[in-house]
């Protein structure tokens, strides 16, 4: 809470030792190399006038846009892996450059050629934040130089260049091979409480908690060799036996045998399914899944099938909405878009979207829980849609789901496990926009509608809702990096062995997941992560929809 | 359910809740209420002196409406009987809702219907007579119109000291009557020259000291707007007066003069006589328009508000919708014109003299938000009272017009919702600051229930004056009796204080919301799903017990440093650090 105002620190002229006196290096650990740098550059953080602005240094590292000011004490900072005016390459959406005396401009790609001097830097960041750099007093071919490696390492060729497979390749190198070598002293499999969905026992537990008892852990899918997007372990029902299973899948796309999400105390099942790409199968091959969900529920109901492409916005619509959210929130001009604020937020249709996911939602619990009967949830390649559908629908019926750990588990079974595309959806890459939609935060602002709704009924806080967005752009987490469990293993593996990594008992690389929040933040700061209001699990389903503005991911506009 | 806020109910039991000298003075069974979100509904309905109740037992949950008749605007026939001889009645309501009702005439024409009772006690002062809050009797713990003692705050504020005085100028509101009888002035200005000033400020309301910077000195001062004319008249102890106020504080060689209202309605305000300060006379003086809007724009914005609220609401066009009532809009100018007030004194170290027209509006609503963002004591459960009855209540906000208190003249141009806009401003502030203020927003929305439901004598009359003359204290209980002894209903468990802290709210559209809880309570869709309310009580109980304990741990470890010390006499004392909890 911003309490009372800072006073204005005026600019002071600095000489070289203060210079000096002040380098503060903070680099995350060995595997951070500096690319380039730039001396004498001015962050500007004022939009009308200057004096407030920060003269520094800008340091480009295969990790991050780091700013070192000069005459600014360095704050008391709360994150471990990233400084107050640090960015993550991850989190650079574009990088322009401008030389405002010849009045050119340009953006920047990877590998690109620069034909005048910039004056100023500017970068649009996938957090909505806007950050601009002046090189009035920098030299010219240092600032052209800083500005290259910027948009070149903000555009990483392959995926093993994204910062985590450094970040976690140099624990296995030093001392010893074994996992006592941690980072910033934190077990890198972070004494997780969350399950991982990535082993057969966690499914158990979810079959035994939720009373699934008609429903198997299946195994045909171990070393990804029946679907490459599925996870290793997953459920189906008891009645379908592997044989069956390894012959339908063909039938689905990328061969996606059927996903038991969920059962209702009920014993209705939620399920998740992909279309079924070969016509002249289709009636036969869903009759079967359909008799088998049928016969896995304790009053033989029906099944119902709910349509997700047909009702719900598709990742393009998802993507078209969050950019004129952005263009209204930090592009337009504050003073001349308030008077229009609130039908511009309409107009932008995020919210309505927002709506039209937690109202589906809420037809789903109603199928479930008031008809009693079991439901699909179909999409093409049950990869985005579905993750939120059946993520909110858990949310709303299973208090156990709103607790801290069991709604990261959530999130690991419905989201990572099941293949929601991170790579793909977030762009790390940025080498197809088309592929590009926030779906997973869409799926945070529907939980932070739901959370507003029932102050009470979330063991977490909103500060949590948006740090788990700000850290898809911290590229070192399992979580957010990659497309699918086969993905990451093989990535994993073929880094090892490319860097000679001796892996020893692991059999890929052990990414931290995000869920091991000490690699972002001091035990302390956790806390902030804890709702008070939280009454524990005794709350019972939530749904209905009104929806607010996701404000406090909003309000933080550009500096 | 559909009970509304009540004093003392239980809504389970249904039964009709009775007051000290409450009575029934009219019941009819089989009136249908016809509610916009479940339909039709029949029951019976009572009338007393004080509310309608009207309960519907045929259906489960049990239904029931238990409204204060304060709350009644209207109560109005529509239309004439249909064949089977039912006719329809609409009561429209102060606190955002509509309710409507079918009834069969009674068949004997000398008899009158349940609606013409409730016409008659639903506006009392139309009706010759009493007000409810004369009759009901109710005894509480403590005595809340002993909350706010004059001195007592000025005294708080470090008033009087070298150069403001407490004048008795007005100790029988002949000054001004719509003016406390304590006024804070300049030691420099005598009474005469007050009364002089007092014929040269619209209704004589004078510019006097509201609050003071216990550092800079700096001062908040309210007044009503000069009667300069078109001829441009001037007051030479006027501009003494304002002079003085600046030489009062050492600190700045300037002034800010806020004129609540937009620029081109002060200048039209010269054609009637009243306008603005000139720069000329009023030399060192810098005069800033705020741009808040007049007493009709805000009552037009409210009704246009209520129309997209209630019944029911649009969702496909919401936001739009409710930009064009523009009432966030005005929220946002109100709050804006209160941060530049506060940033002048607290920042710039400068004073500032604040007005619109008549300085009982715009005025209160502003040195009041003012006085919130730099005085933490303000934040505070009591200590909000006491804003209120001194800014509001002791300044002469005309709550008996502007609310229309027991009077049916429903179209009355005097009605205007200042008081409830005030009140959303300082929920944006709880919404921005939600550690910063002692109170919850139960209270503030009890604070709104009784603006209306005239069961308390708080609200009532438009001055200090006329309560007097009324005897309001005498004859009636305050609001602050009936809250000030069931706090725990109204603590915010999340309240640190921030003692010397000012708050800079946030004033950009961006930043606001519409109340939802408050302006759209009635749709049981857009009810709290989940009251907190309960939770609160729980963490204050829990904040209690850990107080409890460190102040039992902190004995404890008191006791065994001063035993072993007694022991072994010369070792040194362990100090102990206080451990403070905040749950």
């Amino acid at each position: 809470v911003c309490v009372k105002k800072r006073k204005k620190q005026k600019f002071r002229t600095f000489s070289m030792h203060v210079l000096t006196l002040y380098m503060v290096k903070v680099y995350v650990s060995s595997s951070e190399i500096v690319v380039n740098e730039a001396n004498f550059v001015r962050k500007c953080i004022g939009a009308e006038s200057c004096q407030d602005d920060l003269w520094g240094k800008l340091v480009c590292t295969n990790f991050k846009v780091s700013f070192i000011a000069h005459n600014s004490l360095p704050r008391q900072c709360t994150h471990r892996l990233l400084g107050e005016h640090d960015i993550p390459l991850a989190c650079v959406e574009q990088v322009v450059t401008v030389n405002d005396v010849k009045g050119k401009q340009k953006i920047l790609g990877s590998n690109q050629k620069l034909k005048f001097n910039p004056t100023e830097l500017i970068l649009y960041c996938k957090d909505f934040r806007i950050i601009r750099f002046r090189f009035d007093e920098a030299g010219p071919e240092s600032a052209k130089k800083v500005c290259l490696a910027i948009a070149h390492y903000s555009h990483p060729a392959d995926p093993q260049l994204l910062f985590g497979f450094e970040y976690v390749g140099k624990r296995y190198h030093g001392s010893t091979a074994s996992h006592s070598n941690m980072v910033n002293g934190v077990d890198p499999g972070g004494g997780l409480q969350t399950p991982l969905f990535d082993c057969s026992s966690d499914w158990d537990r979810e079959i035994k908690r939720t009373g699934a008892s008609e429903w198997r852990v299946c195994t045909i899918n171990q070393g990804y060799f029946i679907s490459p997007s599925l996870p290793e372990f997953f459920v189906v029902p008891v009645s379908l036996a592997d044989q069956d299973l390894k012959q339908y899948a063909c039938c689905f796309y990328s061969q996606r045998i059927p996903l038991w999400c969920w059962n209702h105390s009920s014993g209705s099942a939620l399920v998740r399914m992909s279309n079924i790409s070969d016509p002249q199968q289709q009636r036969k091959v869903e009759q079967r899944i359909s008799s088998a969900i049928t016969k896995s529920h304790p009053l033989r109901s029906d099944v119902f099938k709910s349509d997700l492409d047909k009702n719900l916005p598709n990742i393009q619509d998802i993507q078209a909405a969050l950019l004129k959210l952005r263009q209204i929130c930090v592009i337009d001009s504050f003073e001349e878009s308030e008077e229009k604020w609130l039908s511009s937020l309409e107009s932008s249709r995020w919210m309505e979207y927002v709506r039209t996911f937690l109202r589906h939602a809420v037809e789903v619990v109603y199928m479930l829980e008031s008809r009693h009967v079991s439901v699909i949830l179909l999409e093409k390649e049950d990869r985005d849609l579905s993750c939120v559908i059946s993520c909110l629908v858990q949310l709303m019926c299973d208090p156990h789901c709103r607790s801290l750990h069991s709604f990261q588990g959530l999130i690991q079974k419905e989201w990572v496990m099941a293949g929601h595309r991170f790579l793909d959806r977030c762009n790390h890459l940025k080498r197809n926009d088309k592929e590009e939609s926030p779906v997973f935060l869409l799926f945070l602002d529907c939980v932070w509608q739901l959370w507003n709704q029932y102050p009470a009924a979330f063991e977490f806080t909103e500060v949590y809702l948006t740090v788990l967005g700000d850290s898809m752009w911290v590229p070192v987490f399992s979580t957010f990096l990659f497309n699918c469990p086969r993905q990451r293993a093989e990535h994993s593996r073929d880094f090892a062995s490319s860097k000679s990594i001796h892996l020893g008992q692991d059999q890929a690389l052990c990414f931290p997941p995000v869920w091991d929040w000490s690699q972002q933040f001091s035990l302390k700061d956790q806390t902030l992560f804890n709702n008070p209001l939280y009454v524990g699990k005794i709350a019972t389903c939530v749904q209905n929809g009104t929806v607010k503005t996701f404000t406090h991911r909003r309000s933080k506009v550009s500096c | 359910m559909f009970f509304c806020v009540q004093v003392y109910k239980d809504p389970s039991k249904g039964e009709l809740p009775l007051l000290p000298e409450e009575h029934v003075q009219d019941s009819a069974k089989d009136v249908t209420y016809i509610c916009p979100f479940i339909g039709p509904v029949r029951g019976s309905l009572s009338v007393t002196n004080y509310r309608l109740f009207f309960r519907c037992t045929d259906r489960e949950p049990v239904f029931g409406l238990d409204l204060p008749l304060g709350v009644l605007s209207r109560v109005e026939k529509i239309g004439a009987a249909t064949s089977r001889g039912d006719v329809s009645y609409g009561l429209a309501c102060k606190d955002m809702r509509n309710l409507r009702f079918v009834h069969k005439e009674p068949e004997d024409s000398l008899k009158k219907s349940v609606f013409e009772v409730l016409m008659k006690f639903a506006f009392p002062v139309s009706n010759n007579m009493s007000l409810f809050a004369f009759e009901y009797k109710q005894v509480f713990p403590e005595n809340g119109w002993k909350v706010y003692d004059p001195l007592a705050e000025y005294k708080r504020q470090g008033l009087p000291n070298e150069s403001w005085r407490i004048s008795k100028v007005n100790d029988h509101y002949e000054l001004c009557d719509s003016y406390p009888a304590a006024l804070v002035v300049p030691v420099t200005i005598t009474d005469e020259e007050l009364r002089r000033v007092s014929s040269f400020r619209a209704k004589g309301r004078i510019p006097v000291l509201s609050w003071i910077h216990p550092e800079s000195q700096a001062a908040v001062v309210r007044a009503s707007q000069p009667m300069v004319g078109q001829n441009g008249r001037r007051c030479k102890e006027d501009e003494k007066l304002l002079q003085a106020i600046m030489d009062a504080n050492a600190q700045s060689h300037k002034m800010f003069i806020f004129d609540a209202r937009p620029s081109v309605n002060a200048a039209a305000n010269k054609m009637k006589g009243g306008g603005y300060e000139s720069e000329d006379a009023y030399q060192n003086a810098e005069l800033v328009f705020l741009d808040i809007h007049n007493i009709h724009v805000m009552r037009e914005s409210l009704r246009k508000l209520k129309e997209v609220v209630y019944p029911n609401i649009e969702d496909s066009h919401w936001l739009s919708n409710l930009e064009s009532t523009h009432w966030l809009e005005h929220i946002k100018l109100i709050l804006a014109g209160a941060l530049r007030i506060a940033d002048k004194v607290e920042s710039g170290k400068t004073s500032v003299v604040v007005h619109c027209s008549d300085g009982w509006d715009r005025t209160p609503q502003l040195t009041s938000l003012a006085l919130i963002m730099l005085d933490s004591h303000y934040r505070t459960i009591r200590g909000f009272q006491i804003l209120l009855e001194k800014e509001w209540l002791s300044f002469g906000h005309r709550f008996q017009q502007r609310v229309g208190h027991g009077d049916k003249n429903h179209t009355d141009a005097d009605r205007s919702p200042i008081f409830l806009q005030f009140i959303d401003c300082v929920w944006q502030m709880t919404r921005q600051f939600p550690a910063a203020f002692e109170f919850n927003e139960y209270f503030l929305i009890t604070i709104l229930d009784h603006l209306y439901s005239c069961l308390f004598g708080t609200f009532l009359c438009n001055s200090e004056q006329q309560r007097l003359k009324e005897e309001v204290p005498k004859h009636t209980v305050s609001l602050w009796s009936f809250v000030n002894s069931q706090l725990e209903e109204f603590v915010n468990p999340l309240y640190v204080g921030y003692p010397s802290h000012v708050l800079f709210p946030t004033v950009g559209i961006r930043h606001l919301q519409l109340w939802v809880t408050y302006y759209i309570r009635w749709n049981p869709r857009m009810r709290p799903q989940e009251p907190v309310h309960q939770r609160y009580k729980e963490l204050l109980a829990k904040r209690a017990e850990l107080q409890k304990r460190v102040e039992e741990l902190q004995r404890e470890a008191a006791n065994r440093t001063a035993s072993s010390s007694s022991e072994r006499a010369g070792s040194p004392t362990r100090s102990i650090t206080p451990v403070q909890t905040f749950v």
